[in-house]
């Protein structure tokens, strides 16, 4: 198994389960690591590889839910929920915050795999984003400050001329500055430069005329 | 004399051997002097052995006092045959009572062969003492010397004999004598003797007399009894202190007077006839040894007196003594005896309860009305049938089971069974027969008592119903909280051994099998399975839905409920019970059952800590107060072995004892908490532990 091949985190306080999920997911061809609590899992060193998160609804300490809720927003795997009793609201919650699966122990190992597959499959979509993402954002780390000020207007679809007005420079200053743009942001098109800003989450520029 | 010439210088020494001879026979008496007659005879035979030459010598003496005769015989030594005097008597026996004139010459020798000279001398003047015979062999014998020696020895020894014969006749008198003096002394002794005894023993009889009358002197006087003498006129002769005290006379005043005084008015000719009559026939009118009788005390008054008499003969006259005793307040106390005796019969008739006795054997000897009115029978109903018919056919043979045992060991008897009434319903009665003893503590008789138990006993069934509900209750209590730490109790393992088995199947189902992965699977399946096992295994009991049901409540009155149900269990363990309960405790919005529950499972468990307390006081307390105007505590406290752990104790499955199931306490804390109550516990100052629990008193009504 490369670096890149999946890995599966399973959180459970109980000991018997953790034994059996271990076995059941490395049967599945996955690699495993298990933490008894929600500390545990937080302090382990991650392996850059697509992943997934099997987390106990009831853990003593930080609660299944506590840990989704500090891992919302970061870089964290997907959640499948285990729970010894699925009472309903937990669930929901659970699935509010973007779990990708709750199952009720016990529970059918297909189900589970299956849970585990998509969720590896929306990481490494996620991860591939990400990676986009970063790639886009090193490119635009490039730009200097009056590029950075051109791009928005330039995804807006404004002419030079225009541009230059608005910025109080010469239509031929900011040619060369969307010529510098387009090289930097490594951007073969003006539509594909507009893509790479909404991924970037730049707005475009109202302008004044 | 027929002397044979011979040598006349033989002729001469023989003649003066026997001058010799003669001297020496006559000299015998001299050694005779004192001597019996069988010494005389002893040496005069020896003698005439020397003297003679003789073959035997043999002598016969007759005993004067008509016994056997002394017989003697003396033979030279050179005869070698030894002979006893009778055999020689025998040989001339023939001869022996005839005269010696009539005997032979000649015999048979009886000690050889050939024939025998023989010489008989009588002894005495006509032969009368005995005979003497001398023998010899030779054909000379006797010679005339020897004859002449022969003649003169038997003529001494006839002295001889005669004196000692007299001699012992006189000595025979003499002691004849002597005898009689000492018999008579000694019959004069003893004569003595019995006299001077028979003097003692007047003497100790005088005194045992005097003593004896002053000892009498001294009863009559101090006697509580009057002692009245009368003579055989009726007249008063004596009266003892007492008389004074019973009839009120002074005893000097009453003496001279006739007795009939002393007897109420109709008394009087019925005594004097009786008496008369007694004077006249013998024939007594009253019973000498104790009549009750009526008497007349000097102030008028009758009252009732015991009388004996006694009859004395003295100069020819009649004394009759009469003790009188009044015996008003025995009579009282005999009547107020009877009346209780009434009273008592009337209550054992009229108690409510059923009254049997019996006889040591277990015969049944008496049943009061109640027994009989409640069962509709007889006295000949139970002479026939006992008990038997009147059981139930479940209660008989336990019942007779029971008190075959007491009959036969004399232990108090205790069984319930059901008793037929009258109308052919059962009821549950408690029986109870206690054995009464005489001094030595065997039995006299059995008095038994049946209690109508019958509604009491429903009653208890009703409380076992009850306590059965409170251990329902522990099942309803548990669900709402506890449903789902059950839930994930059971489903962890459970989990577990599904996941298990899936990998399991997996392992064995890729492509190449892992047996060794599917194997530690499958080991984890079988672990994880048994542990569930046990897990369901201890909450089984526990689910079953029940709403809480609140209503408004007096936690002093649950707290007595409960005490009620645990009151044998707290006595068969010898736990003293303390309660404090405050009586303006303000009521409390609450289920019933729960809280019950809660006191009860409290309670248990301070009866179940102090199980180890082996010597110390087993007490359990338990105290109701107001700690704020809105809040109720309560505060269960034992002498127990404490709390170990007691941040743990009210968790699920937590237990320190061996058969707990550790749901108890946490039943307890989910109680508490449905009523937004608080639980705790702490070590108590002494040994033991304080479970404490408060609930919010219902607003409006605390008092």
């Amino acid at each position: 198994m490369n670096s890149d091949s999946p890995v599966v985190f399973v959180v459970d306080d109980d000991f018997r389960v953790r034994e059996a999920l271990s076995s059941l997911i490395s049967s599945a061809g996955l690699r495993v690591a298990v933490f008894g609590s929600a500390a545990e899992f937080l302090d382990y060193e991650k392996p850059d590889a697509p992943a997934c998160l099997v987390l106990d609804l009831q853990l003593p300490g930080t609660s299944g839910l506590e840990l989704q809720q500090q891992l919302v927003g970061g870089d964290a795997p997907p959640i499948v929920f285990i729970s010894g009793h699925g009472d309903i609201p937990s669930s929901v919650r659970a699935m509010k915050a973007g779990a990708i699966e709750f199952l009720s122990k016990p529970f059918d190992d297909r189900e589970l795999l299956q849970a585990i597959d998509s969720a590896i499959d929306r990481d490494r979509i996620e991860r591939q984003k990400r990676s986009e993402l970063a790639e886009l954002q090193r490119h635009y780390n490039l730009l200097t400050p009056r590029e950075r000020e051109v791009l928005p207007f330039v995804v807006a679809g404004f002419a030079n001329k225009q541009t230059g007005a608005d910025l109080g420079t010469s239509e031929i200053t900011i040619g060369v500055h969307r010529g510098q743009i387009m090289r930097k942001m490594a951007a073969k098109s003006l539509a594909e430069l507009v893509r790479m800003a909404d991924k970037l989450g730049i707005s475009r520029a109202a302008g004044t005329a | 004399m027929d002397v044979q010439p011979r040598d006349p210088a033989e002729e001469i020494k023989s003649l003066e051997r026997c001058i010799n001879d003669l001297v020496s026979v006559l000299a015998l008496p001299a050694m005779w002097s004192g001597g019996d007659p069988s010494r005389i005879v002893d040496t005069l035979l020896d003698a005439l052995l020397g003297m003679l030459q003789v073959d035997l010598v043999y002598v016969r003496l007759k005993d004067p006092g008509g016994q056997a005769p002394i017989e003697m015989v003396r033979c030279p030594p050179s005869q070698k045959q030894m002979l006893q005097p009778h055999e020689i008597g025998e040989a001339l026996k023939q001869w022996l009572g005839a005269d010696a004139q009539a005997w032979p010459l000649l015999i048979r020798n009886p000690i050889g062969p050939g024939d025998l000279s023989i010489v008989p001398l009588g002894l005495g003047l006509q032969g009368e003492m005995g005979v003497i015979v001398a023998g010899s062999e030779r054909a000379d014998f006797p010679r005339q010397t020897e004859r002449l020696i022969l003649t003169v020895a038997a003529n001494q020894a006839s002295i001889g004999l005669h004196e000692a014969r007299l001699r012992g006749e006189q000595k025979r008198v003499a002691s004849d004598l002597d005898g009689r003096v000492a018999q008579r002394t000694a019959e004069l002794a003893a004569a003595n003797q019995e006299l001077r005894k028979e003097i003692a023993d007047r003497k100790r009889a005088e005194e045992d007399l005097r003593s004896s009358e002053e000892k009498h002197r001294l009863v009559v006087e101090t006697a509580s009894d009057a002692v009245i003498s009368m003579d055989d006129h009726g007249t008063i002769q004596f009266a003892n202190p007492a008389t004074a005290i019973i009839f009120g006379y002074d005893p000097a005043e009453l003496v001279g007077r006739p007795l009939t005084v002393l007897m109420p008015e109709f008394m009087r000719e019925l005594h004097d006839r009786g008496f008369r009559r007694f004077l006249a026939t013998g024939q007594r009118h009253i019973n000498w040894r104790g009549t009750e009788l009526t008497a007349l005390r000097k102030d008028g008054h009758e009252f009732p007196v015991e009388v004996s008499f006694g009859e004395l003969t003295r100069d020819g006259h009649k004394l009759f003594t009469g003790f009188i005793r009044d015996i008003s307040e025995r009579k009282q106390a005999a009547d107020k005896l009877r009346a209780s005796e009434r009273d008592l019969s009337l209550i054992i008739e009229t108690i409510p309860g059923l009254i049997w006795c019996a006889a040591p054997d277990g015969e049944l000897t008496y049943l009061n009305k109640r027994l009989l009115d409640y069962t509709g029978t007889s006295h000949d109903d139970w002479a026939k049938q006992g008990w038997a018919n009147l059981l139930h056919p479940d209660d008989a043979a336990p019942s007779a089971h029971a008190w075959a045992h007491a009959v036969a060991t004399g232990q108090p008897h205790e069984v319930q069974f059901r008793l037929r009434r009258s109308d052919g319903v059962y009821r549950w009665f408690q029986v109870l027969g206690q054995a009464a003893r005489d001094s030595e503590g065997g039995v006299v008789r059995w008095y038994g008592l049946l209690i109508d138990i019958h509604d009491r006993k429903y009653m208890e069934e009703a409380l076992r119903e009850s306590q059965a509900q409170l251990s329902r209750a522990i099942q309803k209590a548990t669900v709402g909280e506890f449903a789902a730490a059950i839930a994930h109790e059971i489903n962890q393992p459970l989990a577990a051994v599904v996941a298990n088995g899936q990998a399991c199947l997996r392992w064995l189902a890729a492509q190449p099998s892992d047996i060794a992965k599917a194997r530690e699977a499958a080991e984890r399946i079988v672990r994880d399975g048994k542990e569930s096992g046990e897990v369901v295994r201890r909450i089984r009991a526990l689910f079953r839905q029940a709403a809480l049901e609140k209503i408004e409540l007096d936690l002093n009155e649950v707290i007595a409920e409960v005490l009620r149900l645990l009151n044998d269990e707290t006595a068969k363990k010898r736990i003293t019970v303390e309660t404090d309960l405050d009586q303006d405790l303000a009521p409390v919005a609450g289920d019933r059952v729960q809280l019950q529950q809660l006191v009860f499972n409290l309670l248990l468990n301070g009866i179940e800590a102090m199980e180890p307390v082996v010597d110390g006081l087993k007490r359990l307390s338990i105290r109701s107060r107001h700690s704020s105007p809105e809040t109720v505590l309560v505060e269960v406290r034992d002498s127990g072995i404490g709390l170990k752990d007691p941040d743990r104790i009210f968790d699920a499955f937590f237990t320190t004892k061996e058969n707990g199931m550790g749901m108890g306490l946490a039943i307890c804390r989910s109680i508490v908490a449905a009523h937004q109550g608080r639980l705790w516990a702490a070590t108590g100052e002494g040994p033991g532990s304080i479970f404490s629990f408060t609930l919010p008193a219902k607003a409006g009504l605390a008092s």
